[in-house]
C-alpha cells in the first residue's frame, strides 16, 4: 500500500492491491476518488442522534496513523465530534494483510450527557451510491440487458461480496460484511442482508454506542483487475482459509464423493415391497435403478409416517420388519454386491425423555455391526453431533448424509455430505436454473439435488438444475405414499448426467471452479469447473432467456486444444479465434442446460 | 377384574351425509373423503372394543394361530387385563375373529356413523371434547367400560381414544396398500412428525400404511365387530 498525507489537502491516497483509492480528510471524511468509478465524492459515513443529523463538515480530525510493515499496512483517521452535550469518538481505519484484500474498520464511541444513551443510527453513502451505480451486482446477481437478476443461491452462514465493476467488467471491487455469529442483532449481518434488497439506501443501522469504541462495521474489500471471476475466487480463499476442511482431505478417496444417486426407498409400497411375498424388492429396485445409470446408494425408509401410532422407538421398528434385523443385513448384502452402499435414517425428533444422542449413538454401533450398513441420513438435520463422530472413528468409512445443507463452520468441518433440498408443496413452487454458492465454495461437499414434490416439467427442470451444478440427485419416487415417478426421457437425462459426473469428477469436483462467470450473452448464465492440475474445464452453461441464441457466448481464457459437448441437446458448438481472443459459438434452445467439456493449450 | 358381556347394539338402516378428515403427515389418502351420501344397512355393533378376555377364548376355541405371528399379542394377556381392548392385532387377526364370531369389521362409513349417528356429533358424546370421557392423553390402556358416560348415541362405548380401531377392508390406489384407523388412543407422541395421538373426533381417520404382519401390528390398536342385521 503506497500512501501519502498532504497536510494542506488532506488527501489520501493508497492502492487497493490493483485499485487505487483516495480519501479527503478534512472535516469530514470523504471517499474522494476510486480510479474506475467516476465522480464518487461521498461521505464514508453520517450519523444521526435522535432524529438529529450530525451536520457534514463538523468532526475534527484528531489523528491519522499510518504505518507500512512486511506483514501489513495500516491508515487509521481518528476524529471526534461534539454534539448538543454528548461526545462522539470515532476512528476509520484500512488494514490491508493480503494484496487484493483490505479491511475497512469503522469504529465509534459516545460520552452521553448523564451516562444517558441516546438512539444512534448510521449510514454509510458511499455504499448506498455504489449500490445505485449501474455496474453494481448484489451477492449472486447478475446483469440482464439493464436489469439485475439473482441466479445464485446460497443457504450458509457466509455471504459472498458484492461487486462493482468498470464497464468492461475487468476492474471489480468486492464488498464482504463477514460476521461470526449468525445472527441478525449483529450490524454486519444487518448490512449483508439489507444490500441484497432494493431499498438499501434506506437501510439505517442502530448502534449501541459506549464509552470504548466499538466495532461497528467491518467491511472486505476485494479487489480485481481480472473480472467478477478473480472476487469470487478471492473470497473463496479467504473463506476457506478460517475453514478445517481435514476431514474432507483425510478421506480423499471415500465412497460418499461418489455418491452421485441416492435411492429413496419407501418401504411402504409397490416399488419396494412385494405383498404377495411379503418381502423387500431389492434386486427390482437395484434393477430398476439402471434406468438412471445406476445407483450409489439406497436410503431406507420406513419410521415414518408410521412413529407415534404407538410407544415403539425408531430402533423398535426395525425389529418388527419381517425377520427382525436380518431383512435389513439380507437387503444390505444384496446392495453390496451390486457395489451400492446402503443408508438408514436417524429422526432427532423421536429422542424420548429417557434417551439421548449418546443412547442412540449406541444403538447405530450395534446396528452397523449386525447389518454393515454403510451410512446414517440425518432427517430434518443439517448438523453432525458429536455423539456420531465417534462412530467414524470405529467404523472410518461410516458415512453421514443430512438432509439440510449444514450453515454452520463447524457443521461444515464435520458433516461432509448432505442433500441440497428445493421446493415447498404449499406455495407454488418452481425450479429454478441457478447456481448454488455453497456447491462452488466448498466442492469437496458432495451434495445430492432433491425436490420431492417436483413433478411434470419441474422434473425437468430439476435434472437441468443438477446439470448445470455438476452435482448428483436423490431418485425420490414414492413421497410417502404418493407416487411421483420420474419419465423414461427423464431417466435417460439422469444416466447422462451420471455418466459424465463420473466421467469427469475430478474436473466437477475440482478446486477452481467459479460459479456464473462473465457471458457474452444477457441471457445465458454459466458456471466454470476445474481443477488446478489440468488445463481442462467443464462448462455448463444455460440459456434463461425467452429466445434461441445463436453466435459468440463465452470469451475463452486461451487457445483450445479439443472441445467436446457432453451434456445437453446438441448445441453446434464451434470455437472462433479473432485477432488474439477465443470465443465459443452456440446454438441454444430456450431452457436448454449444455455441458461442454475443453482442454486449452495454454 | 370382573368380567361383562360385550352386548350387541342394533343400529336401524339410515342413510348420512359422510364427510372425513384425515390426519394428513405428508403423502396422500387416495380415498373419497366426501362429502357423499352413504347408506348404512341395519346393524348390529359391537358395545365396547373387542377385548383380551374375548379374544383368549376365540384362541382357545379355534387354536387361531396367525401365518405371520411377529408381534401377535405382545402384551400376553392375562387375567389382569382381560378388559383391556386387545391390542397387537393385525387387521387379519382382526378379521379372523369377528369371522369367528358371525360378524364383520365395520367399514370406515359404519364406524363413523356408529361414532357420530344422524346428529352428525363431533365426539362420540357431543359436539364438544371432555377429556374426563376417554382415555386421551394417558399412560396406558384402561378398561373398555372405564368411561361409560362418554358412550355414543347409540349406546357404544370406548369409541375415541384409548385404542385405535381397525376398519373393515385394504384400500389399495395402485401402488400402495393401506387401511384406516379410527378413534385414536391414550398414546401421545411427543413431536408433530409423529402421528397425532390422543383421542381423535368422529370424522377423522388415519391412514396406516400395510406391511408386513409385525408392522400392522400395535400396542395401540384393536377393534370392534359389527354384524349384518335384517
Amino acid at each position: 500500500m503506497q500512501n501519502k498525507f498532504k497536510d494542506k489537502k488532506k488527501f489520501i491516497d493508497f492502492s487497493l492491491g490493483s485499485l487505487n483509492l483516495s480519501l479527503v480528510v478534512d472535516k469530514n471524511i470523504l471517499l474522494k476518488k476510486l480510479n474506475f468509478i467516476k465522480n464518487i465524492n461521498n461521505e464514508l459515513f453520517s450519523i444521526r442522534v435522535e432524529n438529529k443529523l450530525i451536520p457534514r463538515n463538523k468532526y475534527k480530525i484528531e489523528k491519522v496513523f499510518k504505518k507500512t510493515d512486511v506483514n501489513f499496512t495500516v491508515i487509521s483517521i481518528d476524529f471526534s465530534q461534539n454534539f448538543g452535550n454528548d461526545f462522539f469518538k470515532g476512528r476509520i481505519s484500512f488494514v490491508q494483510k493480503k494484496k487484493n484484500i483490505t479491511d475497512f474498520i469503522f469504529q465509534l464511541s459516545a460520552r452521553w450527557h448523564k451516562d444517558i444513551p441516546k438512539k444512534v443510527l448510521l449510514k454509510f453513502p458511499f455504499l448506498i451510491n455504489m449500490h445505485k451505480n449501474k455496474n453494481f451486482l448484489k451477492p449472486g446477481d447478475i446483469f440482464d440487458g439493464k436489469i439485475r437478476i439473482n441466479k445464485g443461491v446460497w443457504n450458509l452462514h457466509e455471504y459472498p461480496p458484492s461487486i462493482i465493476s468498470d464497464n468492461l467488467g475487468n476492474q471489480c471491487l468486492g464488498f464482504e460484511f463477514y460476521d461470526q455469529f449468525p445472527w441478525q442483532a449483529n450490524y454486519n449481518l444487518g448490512i449483508s442482508e439489507a444490500i441484497s434488497n432494493e431499498n438499501f439506501e434506506k437501510l439505517e443501522t442502530e448502534v449501541q454506542l459506549t464509552r470504548e469504541l466499538t466495532d461497528i462495521i467491518l467491511m472486505k474489500i476485494y479487489t480485481s483487475s481480472q473480472g467478477r471471476e478473480k472476487i469470487f475466487s478471492l473470497w473463496k480463499e479467504n473463506t476457506r482459509e478460517r475453514y478445517d476442511l481435514r476431514k474432507y482431505h483425510d478421506s480423499q478417496n471415500r465412497w460418499i464423493k461418489k455418491n452421485y444417486l441416492q435411492h429413496f426407498m419407501f418401504a411402504y409400497g409397490e416399488e419396494a415391497f412385494d405383498y404377495k411375498k411379503m418381502e423387500f424388492k431389492i434386486i427390482q429396485i437395484i434393477k430398476e435403478g439402471k434406468e438412471f445409470g445406476g445407483y450409489d446408494s439406497i436410503l431406507f425408509w420406513h419410521q415414518y409416517p408410521r412413529l407415534g401410532l404407538d410407544e415403539s422407538n425408531q430402533w423398535q421398528l426395525y425389529k418388527y420388519l419381517p425377520k427382525n434385523y436380518k431383512t435389513i443385513k439380507k437387503i444390505v448384502d444384496i446392495c453390496h454386491s451390486y457395489n451400492i452402499k446402503f443408508f438408514i435414517p436417524f429422526k432427532p425428533w423421536d429422542i424420548r425423555s429417557n434417551e439421548s444422542l449418546d443412547s442412540h449413538a449406541k444403538s447405530l454401533e450395534k446396528f452397523i455391526k449386525a447389518t454393515s450398513i454403510d451410512g446414517f441420513f440425518l432427517d430434518t438435520m443439517s448438523s453432525l453431533p458429536d455423539s456420531f463422530l465417534k462412530i467414524q472413528k470405529k467404523f472410518p468409512s461410516f458415512e453421514f448424509c443430512s438432509e439440510g445443507t449444514p450453515r454452520e463452520q463447524r457443521q461444515i468441518e464435520t458433516l461432509t455430505s448432505s442433500w441440497d433440498q428445493i421446493g415447498d408443496i404449499r406455495r407454488n413452487f418452481t425450479v429454478e436454473i441457478n447456481s448454488n454458492f455453497f456447491r462452488f465454495l466448498f466442492p469437496e461437499h458432495p451434495l445430492n439435488l432433491v425436490s420431492r414434490w417436483s413433478v411434470g416439467s419441474d422434473k425437468d427442470l430439476l435434472i437441468k438444475r443438477a446439470a448445470f451444478n455438476g452435482m448428483g440427485m436423490v431418485i425420490w419416487q414414492d413421497i410417502f405414499g404418493c407416487w411421483l415417478p420420474f419419465s423414461i426421457e427423464q431417466k435417460k437425462k439422469i444416466k447422462s448426467l451420471k455418466y459424465i459426473l463420473k466421467k469427469y469428477h475430478k474436473c466437477f469436483f475440482g478446486n477452481n471452479s467459479i460459479p456464473l462467470i462473465q457471458t457474452l450473452s444477457k441471457k445465458i448464465i454459466c458456471n466454470e469447473f476445474s481443477n488446478s492440475f489440468s488445463k481442462q474445464k467443464i462448462y455448463s452453461i444455460y440459456n434463461f432467456g425467452s429466445n434461441k441464441i445463436k453466435g459468440r457466448i463465452l470469451k475463452l481464457p486461451s487457445a483450445v486444444k479439443e472441445f467436446k459437448q457432453i451434456y445437453g441437446k446438441d448445441a453446434n458448438i464451434k470455437i472462433e479465434k479473432n485477432q488474439n481472443f477465443f470465443y465459443l459459438l452456440a446454438n441454444l434452445d430456450i431452457d436448454d442446460v449444455i455441458l461442454l467439456n475443453i482442454k486449452f493449450d495454454i | 377384574m370382573k368380567s361383562f358381556v360385550n352386548k350387541k347394539i342394533f343400529i336401524e338402516s339410515n342413510e348420512y351425509t359422510y364427510r372425513v378428515e384425515h390426519l394428513t403427515l405428508e403423502g396422500t389418502c387416495s380415498t373419497d373423503h366426501g362429502p357423499r351420501n352413504v347408506k348404512i344397512k341395519n346393524l348390529l355393533v359391537d358395545k365396547y372394543p373387542v377385548t383380551n378376555q374375548q379374544y383368549s377364548f376365540f384362541l382357545i376355541k379355534t387354536g387361531y394361530q396367525p401365518k405371520d405371528s411377529q408381534r401377535f399379542l405382545e402384551h400376553k394377556p392375562n387375567k389382569k387385563i382381560s378388559n383391556l381392548p386387545v391390542v397387537f392385532v393385525s387387521q387379519n387377526d382382526a378379521i379372523a375373529y369377528a369371522k369367528w364370531v358371525g360378524g364383520r369389521l365395520p367399514t370406515d362409513e359404519e364406524w363413523q356413523y356408529i361414532a357420530a349417528g344422524p346428529k352428525y356429533l363431533d365426539w362420540p358424546w357431543g359436539n364438544k371434547f371432555n377429556s374426563s370421557l376417554c382415555n386421551h392423553d394417558g399412560n396406558k390402556l384402561e378398561s373398555v367400560n372405564a368411561y361409560r358416560k362418554g358412550e355414543s348415541w347409540c349406546g357404544c362405548v370406548d369409541m375415541s381414544g384409548n385404542c385405535w380401531e381397525w376398519t373393515a377392508g385394504i384400500h389399495d390406489d395402485g401402488n400402495h396398500q393401506f387401511a384406516l384407523l379410527r378413534g385414536g388412543s391414550y398414546f401421545y407422541a411427543h413431536d408433530h412428525w409423529h402421528v397425532g395421538g390422543g383421542a381423535r373426533k368422529n370424522n377423522y381417520h388415519w391412514k396406516l400404511q400395510i406391511l408386513n404382519e409385525g408392522m400392522n401390528r400395535a400396542a395401540t390398536l384393536g377393534f370392534r365387530c359389527v354384524y349384518d342385521a335384517k
